[in-house]
């Protein structure tokens, strides 16, 4: 490797879909930092001070590999002129619409870095680049469409067949705003920008490649242009969008659970762009248990696999995640070796076939089994391997043992047929032996001289 | 007169609201559905046979689509709107007790929540398919939901969320109606919202489409 790994090269690795050693972990930490504070959202998203703790508090406890600055779709509309409603347990929303009230686009004027809470998020940028260099710091955007829909409320989607002119010249303005923002963050230091635009869930393809693409691809050209990463967030069901929204060029694309990982996956590296999500936020990281959050994001990381992929929740975090499941999610990313045991455990909750084992023992030969995590990077694995061989070789043909390593199928039959639950494991003659801990080779002769008494 | 109420639901259908809308552009210039409507009524068709022969069929075939795929939410509201200009020429014949709905229902979007495309979406929808609807707009809590729920005991109650952060606010809902009546249907939908969920928390009934709550009322009534 010719630079460090870091999460930030993991992130950048993964944006430019290449293949990574580690899937890097980006929980959408918005509101919820505020729960780690033990304060309100409304208090949080005012002040920089609390931006940073909250984040650096996130950071200490899920050791992310990135984590967005602040998780707010109405910094910019609030700058607009739309009135917020500050309710305590989630981000602000939106209750006055300007267009609707008689105020013109032509009257509103792109906002400058000073105004409204800009300089709130921009100022916890800056301080959280210094003190994390080695995370990829994602600033978010609001993407023009939803931005629009701020702005002129839910007509929009009406005028888009009564007025298309209207509409395009609101989302003009739009992306403009977006290219501020992008900027603003850019010049904070943050490695990605994020153009979240949830709103696009809720149109057809044709309206989205009509009123959407070109602002959207004018935003990440504009990010391109400033050699800085861009992702398109988007919530809710946008299956219907994806190509489109690849067609866009962003770096990346961002899900939610409501679109199967595994079509976002073929169409985002069909199209040579990175994707990332879709850990189900409420049924399972609010609601579930840790270990029920760890299966989770194993069968996203299963499903997407280390090309291009950006493990993170489909979209903000409810504010009262418990850590608890993060932290899990955390370990697991984090441990290759739970992953493997994970995964186990989970064949044998499915019907996995168990093997006749019946003509694998001998009566004149003891029988090895080790089973194992296939990984360089599982160099217990490889020292117990190396451990059992030392002891056998001795014995000479009265020892057989064999490395069983769980990502094949014959693996994962083997370890469950033998009862195994950790890794590595080493089985002698069918009974569990020695648990994850590398015996002396001292120490597993003697082990293989008591069953060798046994034998013919 | 069967001709004349197939132009209606052929307008609700497609989001033509009335003559000077441009939408869709095939039937540019041409009536929609709040002259063929007013038309209908002057010709001796009643509210019922409207709603049931036209607005209920247009809206039917919109929410299949919906449901499908086929179309989304700008399209929808375009139908709704087509429907709400025809409905505005029934309503005061069903006010005068005239004519008769099928049930009640009572909708908001949750407490926290100021979103109310979804909710006006699912009211048009069941409107359109000749239930009375009750809306109680945005970030309605518990005690609302309660109070409407008394005065309509055989109301049949939706709640709406966008977001995953005000989704977990339906489920004090749910609970408060359950605990004063637990016969009280409460049928949940929105964005984020899953069937998990809705086990999860005990409502009644989870919807991806306003469809999927039309077919549950109508079974219901039946």
């Amino acid at each position: 490797m010719d630079y460090k790994q870091t999460g930030l090269s993991l992130v950048k690795k993964a944006f430019n879909h290449e293949t990574v050693e580690r899937i890097p972990w980006v929980p959408f930490a918005g509101v919820h930092a505020a729960k780690l504070l033990g304060i309100g959202a409304e208090k949080y998203l005012k002040s920089p001070d609390l931006i940073f703790k909250g984040v650096s508090k996130a950071v200490e406890l899920y050791k992310p590999d990135g984590i967005p600055v602040a998780f707010d779709l109405q910094i910019e509309a609030e700058t607009l002129g739309c009135q917020l409603n500050w309710p305590d347990n989630s981000p602000p929303s939106v209750i006055s619409h300007p267009l609707q009230e008689g105020v013109k686009i032509e009257d509103l004027s792109i906002p400058s870095a000073s105004d409204g809470r800009i300089p709130v998020v921009m100022e916890a940028a800056s301080k959280l680049r210094e003190k994390y260099p080695d995370i990829a710091l994602y600033g978010l955007i609001t993407g023009p469409f939803t931005l629009a829909l701020h702005l002129i409320g839910t007509d929009i989607f009406m005028k888009m067949f009564e007025d298309p002119d209207e509409v395009n010249k609101v989302m003009s303005f739009c992306a403009d705003v977006g290219k501020m923002m992008a900027d603003c963050y850019i010049g904070a230091g943050c490695d990605v920008v994020a153009m979240v635009d949830p709103m696009t869930s809720q149109i057809d393809p044709h309206s989205f490649e009509t009123f959407v693409s070109p602002y959207a691809t004018d935003i990440f050209a504009f990010i391109r242009e400033k050699q800085s990463l861009s992702s398109f967030f988007v919530c809710g069901n946008a299956k219907q969008n994806i190509e489109a929204m690849c067609k866009c060029k962003p770096d990346n694309v961002s899900i939610d659970e409501n679109i199967p990982l595994d079509y976002v996956r073929d169409v985002a590296l069909e199209n040579e762009i990175s994707f990332g999500g879709n850990m189900r936020l409420t049924t399972v990281l609010l609601m579930g248990k840790p270990e029920d959050c760890q299966r989770e994001a194993l069968e996203c990381m299963d499903t997407a696999g280390r090309k291009g992929f950006v493990l993170a929740p489909g979209c903000d975090l409810p504010m009262d995640t418990p850590p608890e499941n993060l932290e899990a999610v955390t370990d697991l990313v984090h441990n290759e070796m739970l992953q493997g045991e994970l995964r186990a455990s989970a064949a044998t909750i499915t019907e996995v076939e168990k093997l006749d084992l019946s003509s694998h023992w001998s009566k004149d030969k003891v029988i090895i089994d080790i089973i194992t995590l296939d990984s360089a990077s599982c160099a217990p694995c490889q020292y117990m391997v190396n451990a059992v061989a030392r002891a056998s070789d001795p014995f000479g043909e009265k020892v057989i043992y064999k490395e069983h390593k769980i990502t094949g199928k014959e693996g994962v039959q083997m370890m469950t047929s033998l009862g195994v639950r950790n890794l590595p494991t080493i089985v002698i003659d069918g009974n569990i032996e020695f648990i994850s801990q590398i015996p002396p080779v001292g120490k597993l002769e003697d082990k293989i001289k008591e069953y060798l008494k046994s034998k013919k | 007169m069967e001709e004349l109420l197939k132009q209606i639901a052929h307008c609700v259908e497609f989001g033509k609201i009335n003559q000077a809308s441009p939408y869709p552009p095939d039937l540019k210039g041409k009536d929609g559905a709040d002259e063929l409507t007013k038309k209908a009524l002057d010709q001796g068709a009643t509210a019922e046979e409207i709603l049931t022969n036209a607005l209920i069929v247009g809206m039917g075939k919109v929410g299949v689509k919906f449901r499908e795929n086929k179309v989304f939410v700008p399209q929808v509201l375009m139908s709704a709107k087509a429907m709400s200009a025809a409905m505005a020429h029934l309503k005061p014949l069903f006010a005068s007790g005239a004519a008769k709905r099928k049930g009640t229902f009572i909708i908001g979007t949750v407490q926290g929540d100021l979103h109310d495309i979804g909710k006006n979406l699912v009211s048009m929808m069941v409107e359109g398919n000749g239930y009375e609807v009750i809306d109680l707009g945005v970030d309605v809590n518990a005690d609302t939901f309660l109070t409407e729920a008394e005065k309509y005991p055989h109301a049949v109650i939706g709640l709406s969320a966008l977001l995953t952060t005000t989704m977990v606010n339906m489920e004090n809902i749910v609970n408060a109606l359950k605990e004063k009546n637990p016969e009280t249907k409460v049928c949940i939908g929105g964005a984020p919202v899953t069937q998990d969920f809705c086990n999860k928390i005990n409502a009644d009934l989870y919807s991806p489409d306003p469809q999927g709550l039309v077919e549950y009322l109508d079974k219901l009534a039946s």
